[in-house]
């Protein structure tokens, strides 16, 4: 980038924040935030409630305005622009659909305010609810359609627009888990489709890491990772990350570092010493460590050296696997994963025994370092 | 068990006090309404009147020739009618914008607007009067509608109508390029009928009733609204019409308010506890 | 670096066109003439024009004036009279009809309707009610042998007559804002209450009445506020008589103003009027202030 000067039209296509700030009420949320967002991903940003990917979301739509830095989407700077100039489109969590007005009607309103003929209106609308199944009710009444009919009408109106970037907050949150899943797909199958970049919101880790070609995980409104599922998966780049994401949150043990075999770090855990992959020289100094192995890296066997002496606490059966919480004999709980039915039950006196190999060690900052391969 | 019996006392006592109050409501109406059906030669007479004695419906008959009566009507509704429409567009307008748009000193201003809610019409009276007899607009309907539509409880009921209206339809709209206006008139405005058809309602009442500002401005005979003409109707009768067709006249003014109460009760009461959140 | 933006349509000075009209005519006609109205109070003026300051002597003079006066404690009479029997029998008919049956759900529309009368029909109604020759009450006094009683004609009855007929007229509003706020309490309270084994009259001192305390100096203070308006009735039926003992405020006001055309010394008695009823809305504000002060101090 050099020396070009900062106003000038940045030459990416798809979306970028550069050092955008905003406040509420005089909270700094967002300071010096810098994204970028290619043009036809799926990029789905993961947090928890309140972490401010909302706030995200409506500053691309523009519903809220930028307190500093810029917002480009394919090559032109929109963060002055109106929010229905921008080629956003946007489905609300409570689809937030025109009662009074019949489905039809609730897809023309855009587009007649954008001028479009009203033949091209019609073929649109046609097109679109052709494609997402709800022709049969263009002339009811959002009032009389189910949640998920309600759904695709939402969704429907953003796509008659022919949006350079579509949004959606949390789409699937009101679904039921049937319906949920289904939707999920179709998602997807519109992900793979579609030329327009889409930004998706969500609390749900599953939705991420199934429909995402990058997540981004936010937490307090600061950015945790942003990676493809993998990534964030297998290189959570700290604790928050690695214990929001997976079927259940990666174990956590404290212990002590020590030098291991060929540069690699060892954890010792009490009276046992587990070799990592974790490369020695490049860990810093740290007051404390902790290490990280995610449940299906824990293998539970018989009770005798050199496995780890435990007792079952209780076990969550499933079905196609389980989880069965163990605590070691200091107190620290750890869940592992078994296929199938577990045979374990409360009490049983088992052995653990952890793939040091696939450990991460988290520093006292909560910072993770991963396995090198050899 | 004392429970029991202290319940039916309680109920007893209930039971005979609406009976009592439902009585002492109802009686002065149906006097009103015997009276009217009574030969005005009977009504002269000191002697007490029978409940079987002769009755007749010509009162009425003579009322529907009264071309005055019916000149009051027609003023009402027109005075009621365009008040009621100038009410609801001054309100809604002034409720979106105090409700769902910013601008500049907002909240100061909505303040300012409340506090008139308790100026009293005895304090203005004098001025407005003076302010169109210098305009030369009494004995016009402009004089009776205008100063219904300075009053603020429309702005009131409203703002709180549009607050209450969930954002997310104003984000989409604005997301499908509307203007503020067109959020207003074709996506909020839609969703505040009920409230609308309440304050209408509660308006039309209002206006139809109003006894003291028509007695000022409207000095002419035939730009008296009904409510007013009822007054100077009581206060000629012995001369004019006739204690039977006095009766009867309130009979037919009460009527038309009476009837529209029935079929609105709902809207009328909903406008009521709407005003309750103040 | 970019400006912090405001985006013009949502927060400009354009939206005060939405406003502009109301509040063009809410300035017009009813700031603008209270403002005038307290600077009329403080001129000698004539209705058909010409005046000169005299500053507060309108008010001095009414301090001294006898027909002011009466007029004065006429009103606080009035609303002696009027509103406590009134939240009264409104409370009793809100308690009485709060329930989902026809009957009730029948005289709830009864007490109401006879509120939405205008105040000119009611007076062509009450006065062949209590008029002595030929009126309702008159009748009665007939079967029962006594002579019948000029209610509007006797100096000491007028007032408490007029009450009467405001009752009657007025009952409606407050009923209804009881019955609201009866109605907020839910079924399950009273139903819990019944399991404990509470009698009637715990249930309405613990449950019942602290619920509707509320609304009723809310009530109370506004239609003070309202019956010291108090103008139709005694307009109509009594022309302020006899000697003036009917005669309420705006009355005098009107009588002043329109009558006998002095106006600046009408406009003082307005603001009077004014005063006091922003005192009668007040009073609930400040009570607040005091019962929570009290409660501050006793922790």
């Amino acid at each position: 980038m050099g020396n070009s000067p900062k106003n000038q039209v940045a030459e990416t296509q798809g979306l970028e924040f550069r050092a955008v700030a905003k406040a509420f009420d005089g909270n700094r949320v967002f300071d010096g935030l810098n994204l970028t967002i290619g043009k036809g991903e799926f990029f789905i940003i993961l947090g928890p409630s309140g972490c401010g990917k909302t706030t995200l979301l409506r500053l691309i739509a523009g519903l809220e305005t930028v307190d500093g830095g810029e917002i480009f989407l394919n090559g032109r700077a929109i963060q002055n622009t109106e929010a229905g100039d921008r080629g956003v489109a946007m489905v609300f969590q409570d689809y937030a659909l025109y009662p009074h007005m019949t489905v039809a009607e609730n897809l023309a309103f855009g587009l007649r305010n954008m001028g479009v003929p009203a033949a091209e209106i019609a073929t649109r609308i046609g097109d679109t609810a052709r494609s997402l199944s709800i022709d049969a009710f263009l002339d009811k009444r959002p009032g009389k359609l189910s949640g998920g009919q309600q759904q695709r009408v939402a969704l429907a109106r953003a796509l008659v627009k022919k949006p350079d970037i579509l949004l959606m907050d949390e789409p699937l949150s009101s679904l039921d888990p049937a319906l949920r899943l289904k939707t999920r797909r179709e998602l997807a199958a519109l992900g793979r489709n579609l030329s327009a970049t889409m930004v998706m919101v969500t609390h749900d880790q599953v939705e991420a890491m199934t429909l995402a070609t990058r997540i981004m995980i936010m937490h307090d409104h600061v950015i945790q990772q942003i990676g493809t599922p993998l990534e964030i998966f297998s290189r959570p780049a700290n604790l928050f990350v690695a214990q929001f994401v997976g079927a259940t949150p990666m174990n956590l043990l404290s212990g002590d570092l020590a030098a291991g075999e060929a540069g690699r770090a060892a954890f010792r855990l009490g009276e046992s010493d587990i070799q990592t992959q974790v490369a020695l020289h490049d860990l810093p100094e740290s007051t404390a460590w902790q290490l990280g192995l995610r449940a299906e890296h824990v293998a539970l066997t018989t009770p005798e050296k050199p496995h780890i002496p435990a007792t079952v606490d209780f076990v969550e059966r499933l079905g196609e696997q389980s989880w069965v919480h163990v605590r070691l004999t200091d107190g620290s709980e750890l869940v592992a994963t078994e296929t199938g039915v577990s045979p374990h039950r409360p009490g049983d006196r088992v052995g653990v025994r952890l793939d040091g190999a696939k450990a991460h060690l988290f520093d006292v900052d909560g910072r993770a370092w991963h396995p090198e391969p050899a | 068990m004392s429970r029991v019996r202290g319940r039916r006392v309680w109920q007893g006592l209930r039971y005979a006090f609406c009976a009592v109050m439902l009585i002492l409501i109802l009686l002065p109406l149906a006097w009103t309404v015997f009276l009217s059906l009574r030969n005005n030669v009977d009504l002269m007479r000191q002697a007490p009147l029978s409940l079987f004695g002769p009755y007749t419906l010509g009162n009425y008959g003579e009322l529907l020739k009264n071309r005055t009566l019916f000149r009051w009507f027609f003023n009402s509704m027109v005075v009621s009618g365009f008040s009621v429409a100038g009410v609801l567009a001054l309100s809604s307008l002034a409720g979106y914008a105090f409700g769902r748009l910013h601008f500049p000193f907002r909240n100061w201003l909505y303040a300012f607007v409340l506090m008139g809610l308790a100026i009293p019409d005895q304090s203005v009276i004098l001025t407005r009067h003076h302010i169109f007899s210098t305009l030369h607009w009494h004995n016009t309907y402009l004089a009776l509608i205008l100063p219904g539509l300075s009053a603020p409880l429309g702005v009131f009921l409203m703002t709180e109508t549009f607050r209450a209206i969930p954002k997310g339809m104003e984000d989409a709209a604005r997301l499908d390029r509307a203007s503020p206006f067109m959020i207003f008139w074709k996506v909020l405005l839609p969703q505040t009928v009920p409230a609308q058809a309440s304050l209408g309602i509660y308006t039309f009442l209002l206006s139809w009733n109003d006894y003291w500002w028509p007695l000022i401005s409207a000095t002419r005979p035939d730009m008296f609204t009904l409510t007013e003409g009822m007054a100077a109707a009581q206060t000629n009768y012995a001369e004019v019409t006739g204690m039977g067709v006095l009766m009867a006249e309130a009979v037919l003014a009460g009527l038309p308010v009476l009837i529209i109460y029935i079929a609105f009760q709902k809207h009328i009461v909903s406008a009521i506890t709407g005003m309750v959140k103040l | 670096m970019a400006v912090s933006s405001r985006n013009e349509a949502t927060r400009g000075w354009g939206n005060l066109l939405f406003a502009l009209p109301f509040l063009s005519v809410y300035v017009w006609l009813l700031v603008y003439p209270l403002l005038a109205g307290i600077r009329l109070s403080l001129y000698r003026a004539n209705l058909f024009g010409g005046e000169h300051f005299i500053a507060f002597e309108n008010y001095v003079r009414l301090f001294r004036d006898g027909t002011f006066l009466q007029a004065l404690g006429n009103s606080l009479m009035f609303v002696g009279l009027t509103v406590p029997v009134l939240v009264l029998l409104a409370l009793m008919l809100a308690l009485s009809l709060n329930r989902a049956t026809r009957f009730a759900a029948f005289m709830r529309s009864v007490v109401f309707a006879s509120s939405v009368l205008s105040v000119t029909v009611l007076t062509i109604i009450w006065r062949q009610v209590l008029v002595p020759d030929g009126g309702l009450l008159s009748h009665f006094s007939h079967m029962i042998g006594q002579a019948p009683v000029a209610f509007l004609n006797d100096q000491r009855l007028v007032l408490p007559s007029l009450a009467v007929i405001t009752v009657w007229w007025s009952l409606g509003l407050p009923m209804i804002l009881f019955l609201s706020a009866l109605q907020q309490v839910p079924r399950s309270v009273y139903e819990a209450a019944a399991l404990d084994r509470a009698t009637p009259w715990s249930v309405f001192r613990r449950i019942t009445l602290p619920a509707v305390m509320p609304a009723v100096i809310l009530v109370a203070a506004y239609e003070c506020a309202l019956q010291f308006q108090v103008f139709g009735q005694p307009q109509l039926l009594t022309q302020g008589g006899p000697n003036g003992a009917s005669r309420p405020l705006v009355l005098y006001i009107y009588e002043t103003g329109f009558n006998h055309w002095d106006i600046g010394y009408a406009a003082a008695a307005s603001q009077m009027l004014f005063a006091l009823i922003l005192v009668a809305l007040l009073v609930p504000q400040a009570a607040r202030w005091l019962h929570a002060f009290l409660k501050g101090r006793r922790a």
